[in-house]
């Protein structure tokens, strides 16, 4: 049984909250990796709005690195969010989620591939830099931001525009 | 058929798609170019032009190190011609100074000789001689101008010499030992034995006088004995090197200590010397004694 994508209104208020919660956590850096991380992956890809998935990804890149300020060159992290979240509506579009096992299965490899384009992005984009371990949390707490998450957007009931 | 004008201009969806790829594609330039958008040309035109600088670098490095070892060839080359005319130069000098050197160190010797006999010695130079000739000698470089008269005994450090035959105004002829006219009063060192050395020729010399019962042996010592009132008692005249038994004397021959035919310069003895020369009494320095329980 296919599940039917959430409204729009609750997937950008979901997103808009995502990415007050990014601001919010700025004062730890690995919780506000895994939140941005959670908005890129899981709250902003929906398949027939892939400028409106792109948009919200590309401000969470950049909220997390303006609240960082740690790079000489900003937007390697929005640049790599975007292609992400891009990759993750197709995905929702070419197979559409069944449960929440599949739903997991989807934002594991999306992890990896996050994490290993952002490093590439902001290596491309400034130099090379340690590897840091917010992607190690970003992953091991895959299934409970992912059960969150599946709670959030698909468990509830179906309003609005489709 | 009705041909229909084509419908131009962007729908919807794809103006939100050309909107993506732009941003995407934006974003991605943005994020490729970095902070120093040059610095990737630069790195691809080091990339390209790394071999052909490498190769150029290799090029100079050979050509200066060419150039280096040419130029020290050339002043290695430099260095050892010049030191080749010092080395000349030197030799030159050195061959000049030697004479020099050689009559500096005969002056010296004779003057430690000198030292060492309490009488009051001339020096004169040889300045010529006449020895393979017959009945030659050694020409002196003063006479009556220094005071010399005939008969003076003549010795040099190995030993004597002769004595002076003739003296003119500033010259004077040696009368060698080993002549065959001359003749000095010897005594051998062992027996004591007294005799009379007359010349053989070429530095050998015979004792005549001397008894059959004497014992002499080959290598004892031949000093003078002042008898002939030329010589002083005690001067080395020169070694036994042969010993043979006559009818009623020993036939003793004698190699002369003096080097008659490399003299350079000479010391006279005063005219009849006396016969006992008491060498000088040399005070040998007081070491200085350390004091006792001084440490």
């Amino acid at each position: 049984m296919r599940i039917a994508p959430p409204t729009l209104t609750r997937q950008n208020l979901l997103c808009g909250a995502g990415l007050g919660l990014i601001f919010l956590t700025a004062p730890f850096p690995r919780l506000q990796f895994v939140v941005h991380a959670v908005l890129v992956l899981a709250l902003a890809p929906r398949p027939g709005a892939p400028l409106a998935a792109a948009l919200w990804a590309l401000a969470a890149g950049w909220a997390l690195e303006g609240s960082l300020r740690l790079y000489p060159h900003l937007g390697g992290t929005a640049w790599a969010d975007m292609t992400v979240t891009l990759v993750a509506g197709w995905m929702a579009g070419r197979w559409p989620l069944e449960d929440l096992k599949g739903w997991l299965a989807r934002l594991f490899p999306l992890c990896l591939l996050h994490t290993l384009l952002v490093h590439g992005a902001v290596r491309l984009a400034t130099n090379p830099h340690p590897w840091g371990w917010s992607w190690f949390w970003t992953l091991l707490t895959v299934p409970a931001w992912g059960w969150l998450t599946w709670r959030l957007l698909h468990a509830g009931p179906a309003l609005g525009r489709r | 058929m009705v041909v229909r004008a084509a419908k131009w201009g962007w729908s919807r969806a794809g103006l939100q798609r050309l909107v993506l790829v732009l941003l995407w594609l934006g974003h991605g330039i943005w994020v490729f170019l970095g902070p120093n958008p040059v610095r990737h040309w630069t790195h691809l035109a080091d990339a390209l032009s790394r071999p052909s600088q490498t190769l150029a670098s290799r090029w100079a490095g050979w050509r200066a190190s060419r150039r280096e070892a040419g130029r020290t060839l050339s002043d290695i080359r430099a260095d050892n011609a010049r030191l080749t005319a010092e080395l000349s130069q030197l030799k030159t000098m050195d061959a000049q100074q030697a004479p020099r050197l050689a009559e500096a160190d005969e002056a010296v010797r004779l003057l430690g000789l000198k030292r060492q006999i309490p009488l009051e010695l001339a020096s004169a130079r040889v300045i010529f001689t006449t020895r393979p000739a017959t009945f030659g000698g050694l020409i002196l470089d003063r006479g009556q101008d220094a005071g010399l008269v005939p008969d003076q005994g003549v010795i040099v450090p190995e030993g004597i010499v002769g004595r002076l035959w003739s003296v003119t105004g500033t010259q004077s002829k040696i009368l060698p030992a080993d002549a065959p006219n001359a003749s000095v009063a010897v005594m051998l060192m062992r027996s004591r034995a007294t005799g009379v050395l007359q010349g053989l020729g070429s530095g050998r010399a015979l004792i005549r006088y001397v008894s059959n019962q004497e014992v002499v042996q080959v290598g004892e010592a031949v000093l003078t004995s002042g008898l002939d009132r030329v010589f002083s008692r005690g001067l080395l005249v020169g070694y036994v090197a042969e010993v043979t038994k006559g009818d009623l004397e020993l036939r003793v021959i004698v190699n002369l200590a003096a080097p008659l035919d490399r003299l350079s310069a000479v010391l006279l003895l005063p005219p009849q010397p006396p016969l006992e020369v008491q060498p000088p009494f040399f005070v040998p320095d007081q070491k200085p004694q350390r004091k006792r329980g001084v440490t």
